[in-house]
């Protein structure tokens, strides 16, 4: 409601005027409605994961999921730069300067994409390493139990497979090698140019494969004899041992050391310690084994291959043990236990996807007031716009910390 | 006059007294960087050693809270802006806590109400020296 003192002061009395609206443009009382609705939205999902994240028994660090704490604080101040931007973007408009206001929307509008740019970065990192929302691509196990031990001995058996497809290699190449020569023979007698050339270029393609597959011959031949080595004498040598095992706490360990070997670096001496032991321990047991009058083999090979597992993670001053199978072989890509890591995922990748893509839909608006003069009719169109941007900075504020620094 | 451009016009008078120049806006800016930075200082080695995590924890949520506070009041405007504000704000405020609230008894406290076989799945952190030995007993758990 408003005053209005009458233009008749003789009648003495105070007119009223009704206004049927809240004092502020239509445009810009919707978008407040909208973000009201997208205050309970943000809310929704930064509280399911703060009670999620404190409702777990344990939360991965984030050395562990490898973010990068000073990438996140980096995008912070890239959004806190693109709030001021936006807003002195209005202030220019407001003055009619539509040149300056135009300039500080384009700054915003790089900002966005650099905020967009790091978060692909940061994306990016993750799948490389094996971390993704949800399976099929991903490698990660919250536990390290029977099914994280099967899947690694699948791993370890299709890496070993693969090995054995590029060593057939050699003897399928020289197959073809000489089957194009024959067809070369049969191309002269027959006097057919055109088969002739075919065959030489088959042959050419058949003798580069050849070569490349002898040169490699080896490499994948101690690939495999690893990948072997780390399924017979770590996965099932362990998992068979934890099972047999009656307490519980003993069995765990045992299966946790497979995800140790394969992914944690050991930074102390006292997984070493330990092997060695064992590996004296195993020496005697084998020595028995073999002298016993009824021999079991089966249990013999068992032996021998954990003997020889550990001499492999003990061999080059423990550089296996100390690194892990993964950091150590860039080639093989194991699966690998982070405990709670699923639930890790799943929830940065939905609450930085959101945002995301609420950073997107504003760099959509930028773009598309980029091209129109930005003078005083369009300030209402811009604070709107500057409204939402500052809520999308408004959730990130949030994010970094819970994210980055919980 | 239409109620929108009474609308308008009170908007514009709104936005003509009381926030001119842009000198505030870069001191907010610059108060922003400074409170990032404050958060960022938890990341450090230094500080976990001297602080609690949960003083820290604590210290970052009250910077975050301000940041907010100063991005909403400065940048959004809502300093300057009439009592419709609280309308929209308030209930909008009241029920992200409900929503968050509400989560806590069956997600936040879900392990309370774990059974023994349930924990057998549930992730624990990795011993990296937690060997087989003699002495070892099964770590009692909730639910047990």
């Amino acid at each position: 409601m408003s005053q209005h003192h009458d233009d008749h002061p003789e009648h003495g009395h105070i007119k009223l005027e009704y206004q049927p609206a809240l004092p502020i443009p239509n445009g810009k009382l919707c978008l407040w409605l909208f973000l009201s609705t997208e205050i309970m939205f943000f809310a929704g999902l930064i509280g399911a994961y703060i009670v999620l994240r404190f409702g777990a028994p344990t939360w991965p660090s984030p050395h562990d999921v490898h973010l990068s704490e000073p990438i996140g604080a980096f995008n912070t101040f890239v959004l806190i730069c693109s709030s001021l931007s936006v807003v002195l973007s209005l202030e220019a408009a407001k003055a009619d300067k539509a040149g300056r206001a135009k300039f500080w929307m384009f700054v915003t509008f790089v900002l966005g994409l650099a905020f967009l740019g790091v978060k692909g970065y940061e994306y990016k990192e993750k799948f490389a390493h094996g971390i993704y929302p949800a399976h099929p691509h991903g490698l990660l196990y919250d536990k390290p139990d029977v099914y994280y031990a099967s899947s690694v001995k699948v791993a370890l058996e299709d890496a070993a497979k693969h090995c054995t497809t590029q060593i057939e290699l050699v003897d399928k190449s020289a197959s073809e090698i000489a089957e194009a020569k024959a067809e070369i023979e049969e191309a002269e007698e027959a006097k057919d140019q055109e088969a002739k050339t075919k065959a030489e270029e088959k042959l050419a393609a058949a003798q580069k494969v050849n070569e490349e597959a002898v040169a490699m011959a080896d490499t994948y031949r101690e690939r495999r004899e690893k990948m072997e080595l780390l399924r017979d004498g770590l996965v099932q040598w362990n998992t068979r041992a934890a099972t047999q095992n009656p307490n519980p706490v003993e069995g765990q360990a045992l299966m946790d050391s497979i995800a140790y070997t394969i992914q944690h670096p050991h930074e102390d001496e006292e997984e070493l310690t330990r092997l060695v032991e064992e590996k004296g321990t195993l020496a005697t047991k084998l020595a028995e084994l073999e002298q016993a009058e009824e021999q079991d083999p089966q249990e013999i090979a068992l032996v021998k291959n954990r003997l020889k597992l550990i001499d492999y993670l003990t061999a080059d001053d423990a550089a296996i043990l100390r690194h892990g199978v993964n950091h150590t072989y860039d080639w093989v890509d194991l699966p690998f236990v982070i405990p709670s890591g699923n639930m890790w995922a799943s929830t940065y990748f939905l609450l930085t996807g959101f945002h995301a893509i609420h950073v997107l839909v504003g760099l959509i608006v930028f773009a598309v007031a980029l091209p129109v003069t930005l003078g005083v009719s369009k300030a209402t169109f811009i604070e709107a716009a500057g409204l939402y941007w500052h809520f999308v900075d408004l959730v990130w504020i949030f994010l970094f910390p819970i994210l980055y620094l919980f | 006059m239409s109620s929108t451009g009474h609308a308008d016009e009170h908007h514009e008078a709104a936005h003509d007294h009381g926030h001119g120049g842009t000198g505030k806006y870069w001191l907010v800016f610059l108060a922003l960087c400074l409170l990032t930075l404050c958060s960022f200082l938890t990341y450090f080695e230094m500080w976990h050693n001297a602080i609690p995590v949960n003083v820290s924890r604590a210290f970052m949520m009250a910077v975050s809270v301000s940041k907010a506070l100063l991005v909403m009041c400065f940048f959004m405007h809502l300093i300057w802006e009439a009592n419709w504000k609280w309308v929209l704000t308030v209930p909008a405020a009241m029920m992200a806590v409900f929503l968050v609230c509400m989560l806590i008894p069956d997600i936040g406290y879900r392990t309370d109400y774990y059974s023994s076989h349930r924990w057998n799945h549930t992730p624990q952190p990795i011993e990296p020296n937690l060997h087989p030995s003699g002495d070892a007993r099964p770590a009692a758990q909730p639910g047990h």
